[in-house]
């Protein structure tokens, strides 16, 4: 009995610890950039936020991310007002989230300095529509700064963002996007 | 009761584990939300004119803004009859005022703008935004413009051999008070105080003249908006005697409607207005034309911005 209940206690303590242990790790400068043009030398309609709040749980590899759109600035106002008026109706869908896995994570990676390619695996949310969402990311651990990045590519049409004809002949089908997210560890 | 204690421990464990594995979404919810809240309300006007008058509106930072204006004849000019047809209905009169204007805004609130007016007018304003509209840390309801504007008129004309060139100049400066109150509604109050320094020869004239006007937008759709206009002098130039003897009365209001298309491109304002002159301070104090006899000019203004400062970095 008397046995036991050390075990149990034994075994309460380790959850605590592991569960104190279970590192979350949050950011608020996410960087993310796009630009639509089919020719990526034109960078007329690129835009980019510096706004985005990312979380990371080191003990399940979950990660979490989560723009608002009014914080994407282009370099011409009146895209950037078409952008959020006509495109992504920024008053009515104002975040754009990503919640998934980072496959092949261990907490190990983040104790080692190096560059580690993982997977992420999630549902991406934007403009109303959840999408699932597979893209290679890289970590690269220097120090006491854990960043990932990731390059991956989307359809407007996917989540019923609508481009005038006008416009869609100078717009790829598919939009590159680029993800940089920085932890600072501790 | 080895065994209720085993259960209980391993009931503590996992109700730790699910207290910790709370939903990812909600934490970075909860973490956004303690960012300071600033929702500013963007884009309560098209463009940085409602019709005439300026708006709310500034040309976006680090942009350098191109604008056409033509005002044209009178849309049925009652002496011409029906030379009225061939005249277009005022765009074929060969009388068309162009107003050729650039600004560049240098950040967010202060915007610098010079323009061609028309009638060998030129006219320079500066504008701050002094409030912006939002929602969150700070609650305010309207966005608040303060617009300063210099015209000096350079015909040969204007002022008689002997007078200072100061009298070539006149004054405006508005207040711009606007509230979008909904996705497709705005609204906008603006009281103005024009400085002209000589008064026309008349009775009772004053250096000053003071203007209440108000104008709104309201979006038909995303690309296309029906705008309105009125302005009305509080007081105003009475029989103006002109050079060659005629006596003149200006008109104290200013009535326009018009239509916004916003092509991507570029934003075209087409509208009518019961004025033919090009700049605010000619249409707010020397308008002769009464919209209450029908007396309309249609007019129009396209906007095109260029973004002159790269604010978008790659990494």
């Amino acid at each position: 009995m008397k046995k036991l209940l050390i075990f149990a206690t034994g075994l309460l303590l380790m959850a605590i610890s592991f569960q104190v242990q279970g590192q979350t790790y949050k950011t608020r400068d996410g960087y993310v950039y796009f630009n639509p043009n089919k020719d990526q030398d034109h960078k007329d309609y690129a835009a980019a936020t510096k706004e985005g709040t990312g979380v990371l749980r080191v003990e399940t590899a979950e990660v979490a991310f989560l723009v608002q759109m009014k914080t994407f600035h282009f370099n011409n106002a009146l895209l950037e007002e078409h952008f959020n008026e006509n495109y992504l109706h920024s008053d009515k869908y104002p975040n754009a989230t990503y919640k998934g896995k980072l496959v092949g994570f261990t907490k190990d990676m983040l104790t080692k300095d190096g560059v580690y390619n993982l997977t992420s695996e999630g549902q991406v949310t934007m403009h109303g529509v959840t999408k699932d969402f597979k893209s290679p990311v890289k970590l690269t651990v220097s120090g006491k700064t854990a960043t990932f990045e990731c390059e991956f590519k989307i359809k407007a049409e996917d989540y019923k963002i609508e481009i005038p004809g006008i416009v869609k002949p100078k717009l790829a089908d598919f939009t590159p996007l680029k993800a940089n997210i920085k932890f600072q560890l501790n | 009761m080895k065994k209720i204690i085993a259960l209980t421990i391993i009931g503590c464990c996992m109700l730790l584990r699910v207290v910790a594995q709370g939903d990812l979404l909600d934490e970075i919810n909860k973490e956004d939300s303690a960012k300071p809240q600033r929702n500013f309300t963007t884009a309560t006007f098209k463009a940085t004119r409602i019709i005439n008058m300026q708006s709310v509106e500034l040309t976006g930072a680090g942009n350098l803004q191109f604008m056409i204006t033509h005002h044209f004849g009178l849309l049925w000019n009652k002496d011409a009859g029906a030379q009225n047809l061939v005249q277009m209905f005022g765009l074929n009169a060969g009388i068309a005022k162009t107003y050729l204007a650039l600004d560049y805004s240098f950040n967010r609130w202060f915007n610098v703008g010079l323009a061609a007016a028309g009638t060998s007018n030129f006219e320079g304003w500066m504008r701050f935004k002094l409030l912006r509209q939002q929602t969150g840390t700070y609650n305010i309801p309207v966005t608040v413009d303060w617009i300063s504007t210099a015209n000096v008129n350079s015909s040969k004309t204007a002022t008689l051999i002997g007078e200072p060139v100061w009298n070539r100049y006149s004054f405006m400066h508005q207040l711009l008070i606007a509230r979008k109150f909904s996705d497709k509604f705005s609204l906008q109050f603006m009281p103005t105080l024009v400085h002209n320094n000589v008064v026309p020869f008349g009775v009772n004239n004053s250096n000053n003249v003071w203007s209440l006007g108000v104008g709104g937008r309201y979006k038909v759709s995303d690309k296309k908006a029906i705008t309105f206009e009125y302005a009305r002098q509080l007081n105003m130039f009475d029989f103006v005697i002109m050079k060659n003897g005629t006596i003149v009365n200006y008109n104290p209001n200013l009535v326009s409607i018009g239509y916004d298309w916003d092509t991507g491109g570029h934003i075209f304002q087409l509208f009518a207005s019961s004025t033919t002159m090009s700049t605010n301070i000619e249409q707010l104090t020397r308008n002769p034309y009464n919209f209450a006899k029908g007396e309309f000019a249609l007019g129009f203004n396209i906007n095109r911005s260029f973004g002159i400062k790269k604010k978008v970095k790659e990494l």
